[in-house]
């Protein structure tokens, strides 16, 4: 079926074979020096021995030079099958779109299939400049096209680069699939940078925060592994997984591939919330008077906001929406997401639907004095749908504070909505029904002054210069709200820009919200913009992206990855010149500690000197416009960038901002 | 209310005038200047008009007391400034000039704030 290569011989990508891409460093003079002499791979042992003469002077080669040794390996190109070509087979059966990366060389054999052997479609290579970059790129790009991309590294360098963002994923419950490049058989380690990036076990580094990984030892098992892998990550709780995928399996050359089986792949079901308990949480909601609905990661798709819609309307319960994804439309009355803390307070039954810290919904924590206290009212029941107890992993914390419930019913939220609103349309009376009526006209009442409250407040240092968020992000809805737009991210927190979108943003679409960096690693902002743009280029949509200034400066790469890829996205910087979260915290430590806070600015101020984020991004190809500090001038400036994004590039928007 | 709180906060904060000062006070220039060195406008806004970290100062300034009583013993996020780092005299000036800023636009004053979709 497969063999190993058990002679250098220069074939149709050997010469990508031990080439070191990600350095100037590469080994190829001792393949083909091998080659000459006949001798074979095993007799190399290159990794145990210091670097030739040849190395030395690949080394402190030009990349002319470099090019030249490449080509006259491929001379004597052949075209037979290899393992990664397999590789790549196995990928397009799951209609894998996109593989974000970087190149390296423990994964040339995979470059080079996905590029020649499948002519860069499906899956195809996006560039990455930071592997951070491009898991955040495949984070941004699950939550708007609904599947998984993957990311391939090196399963050391690479993969350090990788894990905030794959953390990051983790902690939002986004299925990616991190394929890692490694040289497991020393013997097979073509020089000191081989040795260098390989690894005993690979996915080690991010085990604590992916749900399942695997180290396949042959092209069969592959297969299964990477067919089961897409299968795992996209099981509610949908998390991600790595698969370490050998340079030498890559390799392999294929004598009969017909031998070789792709698995069928059948998606899971999700798992529903076991019937007897939705029932008594059915009766439960039928029967309080003032119920809350709290959802956090509940539409897992657009049905899921059908759902929900479905069952707040049958009951008139209000709901808050903590909008990890787009759960209820803003514009929906029964959206009381501003009044969280008073709806809290008041309910007597409290509905929390895929809700990761749903202790910190009903409780409040004091930060200056360490003190815990309830939010609720006494004798409230507490019901929770979510998947969070069928999976999770001890050393990182992000399963957050225990919280104890009345009714826990485990099970995906989304999958759940369908039983619970029958259960609650077979519970409710005709008395019921009058009474929930009833409600319709204050519950609309309130929502209309929660939004007038907004506006006005909105229109609160509408002149300030700098300028205030609030005229930011509405001179930018004003642009682009008769788009089929999508606001693909915020950062890490939309509370950084007060949370203006939620409060005036008409976000009546799944796909027009897409949430935030859920681990809070900086760094995740414009590369998950970025992914999730390249995925609503195919569906029509046109994505905006609200860019925090500290983020930014992480992963600016990203910009150059936009514009080399054409992703029409409008990036508009909130720019702060500051860490302003920790500015804030700082500020609070000092006082605390009856210090003075003049040097709070230290060390979270991003000033002296101040970033032209718009040459930054016109150096790396992306139209630009700013700094701009007269609000006056952002209207005509943002109609600029939306006629650019309209015709298929990247533009970028500097605005000089208040701090929140 | 605490008698010692009201004597060592309140009362000189009252022998101050809040409120009493107009546009050219210079209490409202050096409010203005404190607003800004003690980072106030981090989380208020530089004309107070409030933000998701901290809640809007203008138009409707609340009463003396009440930002007083915060600013001395904020029990939520709002950072605690005792008397070392702000005194009641520069807390006096602070709310001079939140009570001067002008009152905002009208927001159908404002094009873009025109016309929003409301409910269903």
């Amino acid at each position: 079926m497969t063999k190993s290569p058990e002679k250098p011989n220069v074939g149709r990508r050997k010469f990508l074979t031990g080439a070191a891409v990600a350095g100037a460093v590469t080994s190829l003079p001792s393949v083909g020096e091998a080659a000459k002499e006949g001798s074979s791979s095993k007799e190399l042992s290159p990794g145990a021995l210091p670097p030739s003469a040849a190395q030395m002077e690949l080394e402190a080669s030009s990349p002319e030079q470099i090019n030249e040794q490449l080509a006259a390996n491929t001379a004597s190109a052949e075209t037979g099958s290899f393992g990664s070509d397999f590789m790549v087979d196995v990928m397009k059966s799951l209609d894998l779109e996109y593989v974000f990366s970087n190149p390296g060389s423990s994964f040339l054999g995979l470059h080079e299939s996905i590029t020649v052997y499948s002519d860069n479609k499906a899956p195809e290579f996006i560039t990455c400049m930071h592997e951070e970059s491009a898991a955040a790129m495949a984070n941004g790009y699950y939550k708007a096209a609904l599947k998984p991309a993957a990311i391939m590294c090196h399963g050391t360098v690479g993969l350090q680069h990788a894990a905030m963002n794959i953390y990051n994923a983790w902690c939002d419950r986004v299925p990616l699939i991190a394929i890692l490049g490694n040289h497991a058989d020393a013997n097979e380690r073509l020089g000191a940078t081989t040795w260098r990036h390989s690894a005993q076990d690979p996915a080690s580094m991010v085990r604590d925060f992916t749900k399942w990984d695997d180290q396949p030892h042959s092209l069969q098992a592959f297969a299964e592994s990477f067919v089961r892998g897409w299968k795992i990550a996209t099981t509610p709780p949908m998390e991600p997984v790595a698969i370490v995928t050998d340079a030498h399996l890559q390799e392999m050359e294929v004598e009969d591939r017909s031998a070789l089986k792709i698995p069928r792949y059948t998606p899971s079901e999700p798992p529903q919330g076991e019937r007897g308990a939705v029932r008594d949480t059915a009766k439960l909601l039928v029967d309080a008077e003032s119920p809350v609905i709290i959802v956090d990661r509940l539409a897992r798709t657009p049905n899921g906001m059908k759902l929900l819609v479905e069952l707040a309307e049958l009951l008139n319960v209000p709901v808050i929406d903590i909008a990890s994804r787009q759960n209820i439309p803003t514009s929906h009355y029964l959206n009381h997401t501003r009044k969280a803390g008073q709806l809290i307070s008041n309910a007597d039954v409290i509905l929390g639907l895929e809700v990761t810290d749903f202790f910190g919904q009903v409780n409040s924590v004091n930060r200056a004095n360490k003190t815990v206290q309830s939010r609720t009212k006494e004798g409230a029941k507490l019901v929770t749908i979510s998947v969070n107890d069928l999976y999770m992993k001890s050393n990182y914390q992000d399963f957050q504070r225990y919280a104890p419930v009345d009714i826990s019913v485990t099970g995906d939220g989304e999958a759940t909505l369908p039983a619970l609103i029958e259960e609650v349309n077979a519970a409710l009376t005709r008395s019921h029904r009058r009474a929930i009526a009833d409600k319709t006209k204050d519950l609309r009442k309130t929502h209309k002054d929660l939004y007038e409250e907004s506006r006005r407040l909105a229109a609160q240092g509408w002149t300030s210069s700098p300028v205030s968020t609030g005229r930011m992000c509405m001179e930018l809805y004003d642009k682009i709200k008769e788009e089929d737009w999508a606001l693909v991210s915020v950062g890490a927190s939309e509370r950084f820009v007060s949370s203006w979108p939620h409060r005036l943003w008409n976000i009546d679409e799944h796909y027009r919200y897409l949430g935030i960096g859920a681990g809070g690693g900086v760094g995740y902002g414009l590369p998950a913009a970025v992914g999730a743009a390249l995925a609503n280029k195919k569906l029509g949509r046109f994505s905006v992206n609200i860019q925090c200034d500290g983020d930014f400066m992480y992963a600016n790469g990203a910009l150059w990855t936009a514009a080399h890829h054409r992703v029409p996205l409008l990036t508009v910087m909130h720019n702060n010149r500051a860490y302003a979260q920790e500015t804030m915290l700082v500020q609070g430590t000092a006082n605390r500690r009856k210090r003075g806070i003049d040097r709070s600015n230290i060390g979270t101020e991003i000033r002296n000197p101040d970033i032209d984020y718009a040459k930054l991004a016109e150096g790396m190809g992306v139209w630009s416009a700013g700094p701009i500090e007269d609000p006056d001038d952002l209207a005509p400036a943002l109609a600029e960038a939306v006629k650019v994004v309209k015709s298929g590039y990247p533009a970028l928007v500097d605005v000089v901002t208040q701090m929140r | 209310m605490n008698i010692k709180y009201f004597s060592s906060v309140i009362a000189p904060l009252c022998l101050f005038g809040f409120g009493a000062f107009g546009q050219e006070d210079p209490s409202v220039e050096r409010g203005e200047q404190t607003f800004m060195r003690v980072g106030c406008f981090q989380c208020h806004g530089t004309n107070g008009q409030g933000s998701e970290a901290g809640t809007a100062l203008t138009p409707d300034t609340l009463p003396p007391e009440a930002i007083a009583n915060f600013i001395r013993f904020s029990p939520g996020r709002m950072p605690v400034y005792p008397e070392e780092i702000l005194s009641d005299a520069e807390i006096a000036d602070i709310v001079a000039y939140l009570e001067a800023v002008p009152e905002p636009p009208d927001p159908d004053s404002i094009t873009v704030l025109k016309g929003l979709k409301v409910g269903e």
